[in-house]
């Protein structure tokens, strides 16, 4: 029993951060009925962005750039926390933009638009950063082991489950708080009641793509030290994230929270005893969800089905 | 918009033309290719693609499966053969009867998961499988070669009716492999002309009115999938002899990305030889593009998504199009009520 | 023994009874008639005796045969067909491919790879004998999405007969229509009623009152009343709710 907790710790880590991923992916859904397949394409700009803060790459042999690499880390990981979304936020709001003229068509054009999208975007990454595995710099203050009931365990781990946590709490106190969630709860119920009290949908669509992208891009930055970071890195990124909302059901938030929990405890339960096949558990778990029940876990029938 | 629902016009030499036409490009490539500054072991690698991209279309295109996945059948097919050879015995017919059947197997057993869905959960699935067959092929080192794959596949020779050729030489190699297309396309062109493929086309329109009309909708499903999967089978045997390996890259998202891509972008909704139109741009932006720019599958990949907004009927749409205004011919809106009818009655 | 015969049927969808206990019988060579307020549980009725949904609890049989919860293709091929309310379809197909399809003869051949569908004279001329029957010979060779409403009516009518169904269910086969494409449907189902038995659900009182021999009305998921049209047309109960006004009152 002693020997799962690690695992343990480590699947309610991943499912902490596979919570972010499905919240944004579940807004864009519920406000536009659109399966994002390039939603994993954003969590690894995000991160791939603030690989070049972090190591001023974009700065080059300027003054800024020799400045900029005399901060601590500390502070450039903060301000890459911090840029790095709001990068990933703006390639959601053009993708948003890309996507307009597929509203209304039949759902095959927005999936092989997404579709496109995702390619797209890892042919940008593999041209930009290379195809290389990367990795990206922390500060010390959370990396390294620690000891956790006799056994070491990883610092950071704790780090990104806290940080994933708190950023969960964020994203429900702007839904349930301000007026702006408010909209988006809305629009996620009923996007044509939205419209009709006087709001404009074309921004509203935006803005929670954007938002979506920012929580994708956010826990693609702290994936990194966990997952890796090469290229198609966003790949298994939207299995899980669609895995999540058919079992949470599309548009809950505390439904995508447990689910994504679930989905973490499963592969870090798995890790413990096939551990190379600990990513896999993610696409059979889909399978045997989405392959044996009609519809889902839940039974709900959903804008998904066409 | 043209679609594949279309009647095709009766007449025979109409019938028989593009494919006629096909025959010859393939007999005389080793003549032509050279002179517009590409190469023959182009040639294997574009026929391999077409059988690749017309068996995917009848799942994607005809019967509005869209398989996001299906890089991994090729791949099955071509570590079957690469196998075969090493495990069984070096055989040809052999080899290629192993990819077709294991490939054939992999989809039957995927398409009996995912034939009771469609749309968005279908993709997915595929997605999912593909991914899991991309993993595994990964990991079984033993069997597989790990993530170098399996190296060193020989070419076995051609043995019919006491003949032999050795298809080490690339030019004879394509001649089989150009064999092969021309087989495919006419088995597809019987297909898809057939109850079976007008039955997959109402299937794509409304599944609920075939239901009613009393068909067994997810076994013609399946089958679209198995058959699909088979000729993917093919063509990774094909391929294997090509490059004389085996390796798991082919089973990537990536790869089952790109006959997605070509598919459509060569008009695969609309028109039988839509794949074909596909699998040519997509090698023709490769080396000459390739020759240019780095970025080229990067160009390929945003002219996908354009004529994804604005041009879905590809390249096959495109055309029609083209020669129905050079005919001066009505609006494509309604191409049908001049097509002859059967038994001479006026319509 | 009625030919078609539905009894103590039950259905629910979650916390909600949609049907409760609803008993039907359909005589062969008959019209026969469901009404009732929207929401009353007509569609749903259609729904599961075609097979769409399982009935909770009920019996459902053709000839005596036990159809109930048998998919609905099992069912179609039983000899039951229907149309739609809200129409379905092959939009893409022309008009003859979509009525060819639903003829028994194309589907016993849909494993046939060889041949190309309109090369067979004998399936073409099928689908124009139904055609026939419906008034749609002079569109055959056109588009399913460029007829007109009323065409599209017919059309969806056309592929529920082209089974060749032991007994035809109409969804308010009336509804969207005009005047005069509503008196066209009625002459044609005067016309079809001589060789198909026919079950329809209807809003429009008089022309239901005109066609059928025996009407059921249905509310609340029940069946409340039951007669001929003049018997129903005497029925206080039936006169109360919104419907027994309009209907020679």
């Amino acid at each position: 029993m002693v020997d799962l907790l690690p695992h343990i710790l480590n699947g309610l880590t991943l499912g902490l951060l596979f919570a972010l991923i499905a919240l944004g992916f579940t807004m864009i859904v519920g406000v536009m009925e659109i399966i994002n397949l390039a939603h994993g394409s954003l969590f690894a700009l995000g991160a791939y962005f603030a690989l070049s803060m972090l190591g001023g790459s974009w700065f080059g042999d300027t003054a800024f750039g020799a400045w900029w690499l005399s901060l601590s880390v500390e502070t450039r990981y903060v301000a890459a926390l911090f840029v790095g979304p709001l990068l990933a936020a703006i390639a959601g709001m053009a993708l948003e933009l890309c996507l307009r003229p597929t509203y209304g068509k039949a759902p095959l054009y927005g999936l092989l638009l997404t579709f496109g999208a995702a390619l797209v975007i890892e042919e940008i990454i593999r041209l930009g950063w290379g195809t290389g595995e990367q990795n990206l710099a922390i500060p010390s203050a959370i990396n390294g082991p620690v000891l956790v009931a006799g056994f070491i365990y990883s610092k950071y781990k704790f780090f990104a489950a806290g940080f994933s946590l708190l950023a969960i709490v964020a994203v429900w106190l702007f839904l349930e708080k301000t007026p702006y969630g408010a909209i988006i709860k809305a629009g996620a119920h009923d996007s044509e009641m939205v419209r009709a009290l006087g709001y404009d949908l074309s921004k509203l669509r935006l803005l929670v793509f954007g938002f979506g992208a920012a929580l994708a891009g956010l826990a693609g930055i702290v994936m990194v030290p966990i997952w890796g970071l090469r290229p198609h890195v966003g790949v298994d990124v939207v299995i899980p994230a669609f895995l999540i909302i058919v079992m949470g059901g599309i548009g809950s938030f505390w439904g995508a929270v447990a689910a994504a929990l679930m989905v973490g405890l499963a592969v870090g339960i798995t890790g413990a005893y096939a551990g190379a096949w600990a990513t896999m558990s993610m696409y059979i778990l889909l399978i045997v969800v989405v392959g044996f029940r009609s519809r889902g876990l839940f039974g709900r029938k959903s804008v998904l089905e066409n | 918009m043209i679609s594949l629902s279309d009647i095709p016009s009766r007449s025979t030499v109409r019938h028989w033309v593009p494919i006629a036409v096909l025959a010859l490009a393939l007999a005389f490539a080793p003549w032509w290719l050279p002179t517009v500054g590409l190469y023959q072991y182009l040639g294997i690698e574009i026929t391999i693609w077409m059988i690749f991209a017309l068996g995917f279309n009848l799942l994607f295109g005809y019967a509005g499966l869209h398989s996001f996945g299906h890089g991994a059948y090729l791949g099955i097919g071509a570590y079957a053969f690469g196998l075969f050879q090493q495990q069984v015995a070096v055989s040809l017919w052999g080899g290629l009867a192993a990819a077709i059947f294991a490939a054939g197997l992999a989809g039957a057993v995927v398409g009996a998961f995912i034939s009771h869905r469609r749309g968005i959960y279908y993709a997915l699935l595929t997605i999912a499988f593909g991914q899991v067959f991309w993993f595994t092929s990964m990991k079984l080192h033993g069997i597989t070669g790990g993530e170098d794959g399996l190296l060193g596949i020989p070419r076995p020779p051609l043995t019919f009716f006491g003949l032999e050729f050795s298809l080490r030489d690339n030019l004879a190699l394509f001649y089989l492999s150009a064999f092969c297309l021309l087989a495919t396309v006419l088995i597809l062109w019987r297909l898809v002309h057939s109850p079976f493929g007008r039955v997959l086309q109402a299937l794509r329109q409304n599944e609920t009115r075939a239901r009613f009309a009393g068909y067994e909708v997810w076994r013609f499903k399946w089958a679209a999938f198995v058959i699909s999967a088979m000729f993917a089978g093919l063509a990774g045997g094909l391929f294997s002899m090509a490059q004389q390996s085996a390796y798991p890259d082919v089973m990537s998202l990536h790869q089952s990305g790109l006959i997605v891509m070509m598919v459509l972008v060569g008009g695969g909704l609309v028109g039988f030889w839509g794949p074909v139109f596909g699998v040519i741009l997509y090698f023709v932006t490769r080396d000459v593009l390739g020759g240019i720019t780095e970025t080229w599958l990067l160009w390929f990949g945003l002219m996908f998504m354009a004529m994804v907004i604005l041009r879905p009927e590809g390249l096959a749409g495109m055309f029609h199009l083209a020669w129905n205004r050079l005919r001066g011919a009505r609006a494509v809106s309604t191409p049908l009520t001049s097509e002859p009818d059967l038994a001479g009655r006026k319509t | 023994m009625a030919f078609f015969a539905a009894r103590n049927l039950h259905k629910r969808f979650g916390s909600r009874v949609v049907l409760e206990d609803i008993s039907l019988a359909f005589e062969k060579g008959q019209v026969s008639g469901i009404m009732g307020p929207n929401g009353a549980g007509k569609t749903t009725c259609f729904h599961v005796l075609t097979g769409l949904h399982k009935p909770d609890r009920g019996t459902i049989e053709l000839e005596g045969v036990s159809i109930a919860g048998l998919p609905p293709q099992r069912i179609a091929r039983l000899g039951v067909s229907r149309s739609f309310q809200i129409m379905n379809l092959f939009d893409d197909s022309v008009v003859i491919e979509n009525v060819m399809l639903a003829l028994p003869e194309f589907r016993a051949r849909r494993l046939d790879f060889l041949g190309g569908v309109f090369e067979r004279g004998e399936l073409v001329d099928a689908a124009m004998n139904v055609l026939e029957q419906v008034g749609l010979t002079h569109r055959a060779w056109e588009r399913a999405t460029s007829l007109s409403y009323g065409e599209r009516r017919a059309l969806e009518i056309g592929v529920a007969l082209a089974a060749q169904p032991k007994i035809l269910f109409l969804d308010e086969p009336t509804s969207g229509l005009g005047t005069e494409a509503t008196r066209g449907l009625a002459t044609l189902i005067g016309r079809l009623r001589e060789r198909y038995t026919i079950v329809m659900i209807e809003h429009d009182i008089r022309f239901l009152f005109g066609l059928a021999d025996k009407i059921s009305v249905i509310h609340w998921g029940q069946v409340i009343a039951e007669g001929t049209p003049a018997e129903l047309q005497a029925n206080k109960w039936v006169r109360r709710s919104a419907l027994g006004e309009a209907a020679g009152a």
